[in-house]
């Protein structure tokens, strides 16, 4: 359809001028032109972002499929052994960590962040609006170490009185720190998408007599869904993806985490505690780049459900 | 793609070039240049940058790019080329526990580390054995009232597989003994600073780190085998837990990396600013 | 209301209207005094004692007193950099991915994708670079290669802002376009566009906030070292970033006042991402402003 109207749109004034004043025909000329120069650049930039994709899922891949020279698929994804150190590979544990941390962090994050968004966009007044965003986005801007020291020295402490640990260390830390980093994504990013909703389905829901609450649940939220689906993927693969914070909340010692505060590791802390430390050509190395294959597969499967999710319910209203 | 290489080297130089002629101001009377980079263990860094940034000013036209990540990762960018001098906490030309010796590299000595098991203030504990070390890092005793504390679980906080100072803490405080994970009370660290962090706030843990970063109230040193973590006991011989940290290089260094390692090692450097950020000088070691 | 009757079933919708109102507001200040005690802490423990030389003095291993003037310098030039680079391909791209490219599964695979990419831990990318950089090149750590590798790890979330951003731009503006007869590329560049640009602004600022405190992908490609010079615009020199400092006092520093200068670095690092949040959000708000919007 896009394509139609642009062909309809390039040849009618071709059409136009062919009996008029020349000037015009060569400013059509040069619109056609800069038409076709701005199609090829956006598709350089396409191809050039493939192109960063394509070299950064072969630099992983590459490596990480030689580990299967040694390790057996059966034992990476099965096992539960992680000591590289004496030759087991076993990444069960962190495969389901990294899934029940997400899915922790998401449950934690998405109601409060969706919550402000509609705060912002539907509810508060123009000034708190104007004072709520710009706050939000500084969450952005501090630097993941800092949350990650804020969550050692403060986080902790406060987790350990609270639940009588003697560690406090697990998935529910890193879970609270990832909440609160992942906020900020998922709020603004949602909060643009039901700015984005047209002025005039609200204005037919309340003229039938909705409330605001009825107008944000039924009207607002389902037509700015595809937005804030994608916000809650940015946040979610920010949050799987996220290392620094997480690497000092979570124990990082590789076991299935049985509880909140069994101290822990994930697919990315365990990526960046060992990767400094193992040689090159080793098959711990081999490990740890098919654990961050991995984790883009993770992400990939995730985000494929949560689109298809999404597609249903649209398609159900 | 040979040929792209070539082009995008050769296009780099000139860039290259250019920058450095605007640069080019600060000429001394000196012909020492070149471009050392540095990798490896992060324990070395502040000796690393301190004496790059004197080195530098000596040498102006010699430039020095310094990073750190892990022990291994010095000889191994050594090994691959990215680096000139690979810092690390062992003697990687021959085989350690966990790591296969790199061949053709050559340990360079330019300190001399000492290490200290610390506890959180509130441990009643101040002298630890061997035996004990090796029992509590094993897993073997969990309460502290098992080696003269009070009664309260001990949380052990270690640092990763392959860190440098896990490596020679091991060896030396444990006399090669294991250091076991368990299902509670028991956290990895990714660095020195992670690991005061977490035994300062983390009450009735244990853990070990380079002596230098011994300070603070929220921390202390206990005493190995009745003697105390001391610069003076490294040197006189009593206190056992140090080890020599090294600058691998591919073969013999030369030129400006040479006349690094040998400012490094030079007795101005090594009584002057290493003896200040709290290493310990090598001549001073029998041995 | 006035002309209705009130029904029972309305009434009930009004209360809960109400509550949930007041659920808002009390969520929404939650959240806010969660946030101001999070930049409290940070804030006061480092802007009281900031003085103005910290910005501009040369770090230190032994002294207490250094500053962070060169790793400030490398930050914005490194950020520079990267968003030069990425800005242009993330937003191209991200436009084709909304205007151009053909509704198939390609597409949608693409998309997926590049939105994967970016649970990729920096970690790695900062490996990719030193592969390119430090291994392929043989330039060894520089601040080209860490603003260049920062650029790959800003792109996939560039590019999907932005295409989230045109894509809710409503159809029929577009058609009013094309239906007086401009072309495709007029069409986004004069309609499109400036209506997608809040959003895409947005988007900037947080891809920026988030490469000015980057550290993982510095450390690999740019090192942790300056060459000792305040303004060195060199593009093959080490440029260690505030972001990388900040790790660097806070886990291997052995100076005394590190536990200080990491307490200033921060409050500086969340200082300049509010002032870029400003300096992109400000002329935004004039045009709005001047459009009496």
């Amino acid at each position: 359809m896009g394509a139609d109207v642009e062909s309809l749109a390039s040849r009618a004034p071709k059409k136009h001028t062919e009996g008029k004043i020349k000037i015009n025909a060569k400013r059509h000329s040069r619109h056609l032109f800069s038409n076709t120069m701005s199609r090829y650049y956006f598709l350089f930039s396409i191809l050039a972002l493939c192109f960063v994709l394509g070299l950064v899922i072969v630099f992983i891949g590459k490596t990480a499929l030689l580990l299967f020279g040694n390790v057996s698929l059966a034992e990476f994804f099965f096992s539960f052994n992680w000591t590289p150190e004496e030759g087991s590979f076993g990444a069960a544990a962190f495969i389901i960590n990294t899934l029940s941390l997400t899915a922790l962090t998401l449950v934690i994050a998405v109601p409060i962040s969706v919550g402000m968004a509609v705060l912002c966009a539907e509810i508060a007044p123009k000034w708190l609006t104007g004072f709520i965003r710009p706050v939000l986005d500084l969450l952005v801007g501090i630097p993941s170490i800092v949350y990650g020291y804020l969550g050692l020295t403060v986080l902790l402490p406060f987790l350990r009185r609270v639940s009588g640990e003697g560690l406090g260390d697990g998935v529910l830390a890193a879970a609270l720190v990832l909440a609160l980093m992942v906020l900020p994504t998922i709020c603004r990013i949602s909060d643009d998408a039901i700015v984005a909703v047209p002025r005039k389905y609200r204005d037919a829901a309340y003229a039938l007599g909705s409330t605001r609450l009825q107008v944000i649940m039924r009207v607002v939220l389902p037509a700015a869904s595809r937005g804030i689906i994608s916000a809650v993927i940015l946040g979610m693969t920010r949050a799987i993806g996220e290392t620094m914070a997480v690497v000092m909340v979570i124990g990082n010692t590789p076991q299935l985490a049985k509880s909140l505060f069994t101290p822990t590791s994930v697919l990315t802390s365990n990526i960046v505690m060992q990767i400094s430390n193992v040689e090159f050509d080793s098959d711990w190395n081999y490990a740890l780049h098919m654990m961050a294959f991995l984790l883009l597969l993770i992400s990939f499967a995730l985000i494929l459900i949560i689109r298809v999710l999404g597609r249903k319910r649209r398609d159900a209203q | 793609m040979k040929v792209f290489k070539k082009f995008t080297v050769t296009a780099l130089t000139a860039v290259l070039a250019v920058t450095t002629a605007f640069a080019g101001v600060a000429s001394a009377a000196d012909t020492l240049k070149g471009k050392i980079t540095i990798n490896g263990s992060t324990a070395l860094l502040p000796l690393t940058l301190q004496a790059a940034k004197e080195f530098q000013k000596l040498h102006p036209k010699v430039k020095i790019a310094a990073s750190g990540k892990g022990s291994v990762t010095g000889p191994q960018a050594v090994k691959k080329g990215i680096a000139d001098i690979g810092a690390c906490d062992w003697d990687a030309s021959i085989d350690v526990p966990g790591f296969k010796a790199f061949d053709g590299q050559v340990a360079n000595k330019v300190a001399v580390i000492p290490f200290a098991t610390i506890v959180n203030k509130n441990v009643g504990v101040d002298n630890l054995t061997t035996e004990q070390l090796q029992g509590i890092f094993s897993g073997k005793i969990t309460n502290w009232k098992d080696v003269g504390g009070s009664n309260a679980d001990i949380v052990v906080i270690t640092r990763s597989f392959g860190s440098g100072t896990r490596v020679n803490y091991q060896a030396k405080a444990l006399a090669g003994g294991d250091i076991v994970k368990k299902e509670k009370n028991y956290k990895e660290t990714g660095s020195s600073g992670d690991m005061k962090t977490a035994v300062a706030t983390t009450p009735n843990s244990i853990g070990y780190i380079d002596l230098v970063y011994v300070s603070g109230g929220d921390i202390k040193a206990v005493k190995f085998n009745g003697i105390e973590a001391t610069t003076d006991n490294v040197i006189n011989g009593s206190y056992k837990i140090w080890a020599y940290g090294y600058y691998m290089t591919k073969g013999q260094p030369t030129g400006a990396t040479k006349e690094f390692i040998e400012y490094v090692q030079s007795k101005k450097f090594q009584n002057g600013s290493l003896k200040k950020l709290k290493f310990i000088p090598i001549s001073a070691m029998k041995g | 209301m006035n002309g209705f009757t009130r029904t029972r079933h309305s009434a009930r919708a009004q209360r809960r209207n109400r509550l949930a109102t007041i659920g808002f507001y009390t969520l929404g200040a939650l959240v806010l005094l969660l946030i101001f005690w999070l930049l409290f802490t940070i804030l006061s423990k480092g802007l009281p004692s900031l003085r103005p030389e910290f910005l501009i003095r040369q770090p230190e291993e032994i002294d207490p007193g250094g500053g962070i003037g060169p790793v400030l310098f490398n930050s914005f030039y490194i950020l520079l950099i990267s968003l030069v680079i990425s800005i242009p391909i993330g937003i191209g791209g991200g436009i084709y991915m909304a205007e151009y490219a053909p509704d198939n599964k390609f597409t949608a695979a693409l998309r997926i994708c590049v939105e994967s990419l970016s649970s990729v831990p920096s970690i790695v990318f900062g490996l990719l670079g030193l592969a390119i950089f430090a291994e392929y090149f043989g330039i060894g750590l520089t601040i080209l290669g860490g603003g260049v590798s920062l650029a790959m790890l800003n792109l996939p979330m560039l590019a999907r802002v932005t295409e989230e951003a045109v894509r809710a731009v409503p159809g029929e503006i577009r058609e009013a376009g094309y239906a007086l007869g401009m072309t495709k590329s007029y069409v986004i560049r004069k309609v499109v566009l400036p209506v997608a640009m809040p959003a895409i602004v947005t988007g900037v600022c947080l891809v920026a906030g988030r490469a000015f405190g980057e550290s993982a992908v510095i450390i690999l490609t740019a090192g942790l070292s300056t060459s000792g010079e305040m303004w060195d615009f060199n593009l093959f020199s080490p440029g260690e970033t505030l972001a990388v400092h900040l790790w660097y006092v806070q886990s291997e520093a052995i100076v005394e006042d590190a536990r200080q200068i990491a307490d200033k670095s921060a409050a500086v690092l969340v200082f300049v991402v509010l002032m870029i949040n400003f300096m992109f959000r400000f002329p935004l708000w004039l045009g709005n402003r001047r459009k009496g919007r």
